[in-house]
């Protein structure tokens, strides 16, 4: 058994090693630190203005005369100032999980040391596999620290502490997010393993990172009706929450092919679980954890599928010898 | 001064850049999906219109029965030309990330061929491949934007009931001209790093690095716009809450948002943008987009004029 799992972990070895020479790569996940904490503050900022709103609200509503006990106090969800932190993750996560794959298979290829390593005793599914534990294991150290970071902001910035349930769906959106990068890791390197040239493997990449990405959940965004209108639509006919669930009875094809397109993309199974788990949808906010796993299992289960169909593809198909070089 | 014979160079090595970008399968790959993507925002926009319109007449079933009273259909305040809206996003998405690598393969294609120390034994300016490279990207975003013009302008044609009159359609063309500065902004990025980068991975990630800070990281500051709203053209305007901090990032920042600065523009020409809606940047926005475009036009023609054309390639 050692003999088999000892060239994975020097490979693997030797990958994290080269990974973090990449400068590139280290200022990718920095810029994703950043734009995360950007966002945590921004978030902050508006909940301020939201908060001084309020009251200034509440202060003229007592000055009319209302009862002061009768106005309701707004619930306060730190975990849902991680709205924008969620969505760089999505975007940002998923740009340094194809950047560390291309880099896997382009490091060799530029050296010209695939070649090399197809001569040695080495299986191919132990070289392809030394490569995607290193994958993962920078993309876990990197969400690992982002999250720390997010966790840290969140209960400086709110001045709350957070709670072991927090922290509990922190990690799981941290876990789904690994999933999520690990995905897009798969795709770069498997793009960078066979294309003919290796600029062609990241543009290429990058393409089906915009089409899946931004590209499908933009369609289905841009298809809710509720999105056309300022405000939505049922907002501004001042048509009740029962009433609008009733009048979308008659638009469940459209509402079907819309929801159809959203789900092919892995981003928008990642963002329903996360926003699901921390309750930044209103629906979930407050709701124990459990039931909302229950719910939003079968996201989890088509990101996991995912990992697993490129997986599969990867590992299947043998080196082509004449993908080896750099061109 | 620019001769004949130094016209005729520039000539010949544009159309020869023209030739060799049309080879590129990425390239066409980007431009290709960008395409469907006009066509798709025609068909967006008017299914999106189309079903505001059917749960508008339902929701009046609905009201008449129950005796309320009818509010006005929001379908009928809308502008025939805001069935383009997507377009504003599709532009600042796969257009500009298209500009980007017909910029960074103007360059690159040269280096990777090895044909910068023989460009540099014939009797040529530094300029002159500057301006050709410049003029090829001119030329090919301009036929990326004429192309998304042709099919947008048949959709109009073709849909009856959304018909532009003269005033629409001068709208429509200075959208079109207002969406190839912003592509030139992001095209002139990539020739810039095509030409200063030291790898071809590095030359086309920092453009990209730079699009999407401008895309998705300051609008958040400047207008407290989420990552995920900016790709709804009407969600992306969405007024910032009532705060000092974002008056200030708004009036300071506002002019380098270029993104935001291209959406404030497409909102304003297809007739979407909020009544209510304020530019708060110190620089109007049409500003901004020629202020970027010629001064990453300035960046690039500088890192041509500087390449070392002894070296062929990138490592060489």
């Amino acid at each position: 058994m050692r003999e088999l799992i000892q060239p994975v972990l020097t490979i693997a070895g030797k990958d994290i090693r080269d990974a973090l020479k990449d400068r590139f790569i280290l200022l990718m996940t920095a810029f994703l630190l950043v734009a995360s904490l950007v966002a945590l503050t921004v978030a902050a900022i508006a909940l301020k203005a939201d908060v001084a709103t309020y009251i200034e609200a509440k202060a003229g509503l007592i000055a009319l005369g209302k009862d002061a006990a009768s106005i309701p106090d707004p619930a306060f969800y730190p975990l849902k100032l991680l709205r924008g932190f969620v969505e760089h993750v999505e975007i940002i996560g998923a740009i340094i999980g194809i950047l560390i794959g291309y880099r896997a298979a382009a490091s060799e290829r530029g050296r010209q040391t695939l070649a090399l390593i197809v001569t040695r005793p080495i299986a191919q599914w132990q070289f392809l596999a030394g490569k995607v534990l290193a994958g993962t294991a920078i993309i876990s150290a990197g969400l690992i620290i982002a999250f720390i970071v997010a966790g840290i902001a969140v209960t400086v910035i709110s001045g709350v502490a957070l709670s072991v349930d927090d922290i509990g769906r922190l990690a799981i959106v941290m876990s789904a997010a690994g999933l999520y990068a690990v995905a897009f890791f798969l795709l770069g390197f498997v793009c960078a393993l066979w294309a003919r040239k290796l600029p062609n493997a990241l543009l290429l990449a990058f393409t089906v990172w915009l089409s899946f990405v931004l590209i499908a959940p933009q369609i289905g965004d841009t298809l809710d009706p509720d999105n056309q209108v300022a405000g939505g639509v049922f907002k501004q006919l001042q048509i009740a929450k029962p009433q609008q669930i009733e009048i979308l009875q008659s638009f469940s094809t459209y509402e079907t092919i819309r929801n159809g397109i959203e789900v092919a993309s892995p981003t928008k199974h990642f963002e329903r679980l996360s926003f699901a788990v921390l309750g930044i949808k209103d629906t979930y906010a407050g709701q124990p954890l459990m039931p909302i796993l229950a719910e939003k299992s079968s996201d989890l289960v088509w990101l996991l599928a995912i990992a697993l169909a490129l997986s599969l593809l990867l590992f299947v198909r043998r080196l082509d010898p004449n993908r080896l070089s750099k061109e | 001064m620019v001769t004949a014979h130094s016209t005729s160079r520039i000539g010949l090595l544009t159309g020869h850049s023209l030739a060799a970008l049309m080879r590129e399968r990425t390239v066409a790959l980007l431009g290709l999906l960008f395409l469907i993507l006009v066509i798709v925002s025609a068909y967006l926009g008017w299914s999106a219109t189309s079903t505001v319109n059917a749960i508008y007449l339902r929701s009046a079933e609905y009201m008449s029965a129950q005796g309320q009273t009818l509010p006005p259909n929001p379908v009928l305040d809308t502008s025939p030309l805001a069935l383009l809206r997507n377009m504003a996003t599709y532009v600042s998405l796969i257009g500009a990330l298209a500009a980007i690598v017909i910029g960074h393969q103007l360059m690159s294609a040269e280096r990777k061929a090895g044909t910068m120390p023989l460009l540099g034994s014939r009797p040529m300016r530094p300029a002159d491949l500057g301006i050709a490279k410049s003029l090829a990207l001119i030329v090919a975003i301009a036929a990326l934007v004429i192309f998304a013009a042709l099919i947008n302008t048949a959709t109009f044609l073709a849909l009856p009931e959304f018909r532009l009159d003269a005033i629409g359609w001068l709208k429509l063309a200075a959208f079109y001209g207002a969406s190839g500065l912003y592509l030139l902004v992001f095209g002139f990025l990539g020739l810039w790093f095509g030409a200063s980068a030291k790898s071809e991975t590095v030359g086309l990630l920092i453009p990209v690095t730079i699009w999407l800070t401008l895309t998705f990281v300051l609008p958040q500051i400047t207008s407290n716009i989420n990552p995920v709203a900016a790709l709804n053209p009407v969600s992306a305007l969405a007024e910032p809450p009532a705060s000092a901090f974002f008056q200030i990032t708004g009036w300071a920042l506002g002019s380098l948002s270029l993104a935001e600065a291209y959406r404030i523009i497409s909102a304003q020409l297809l007739d979407f943008l909020p009544a209510n809606y304020i530019d708060r940047a110190a620089i109007p926005a049409a500003v901004s987009l020629f202020v970027a475009a010629l001064g990453f036009a300035g960046l690039a023609a500088r890192a041509i004029g500087r390449m070392d054309m002894t070296k062929g390639d990138y490592d060489a």
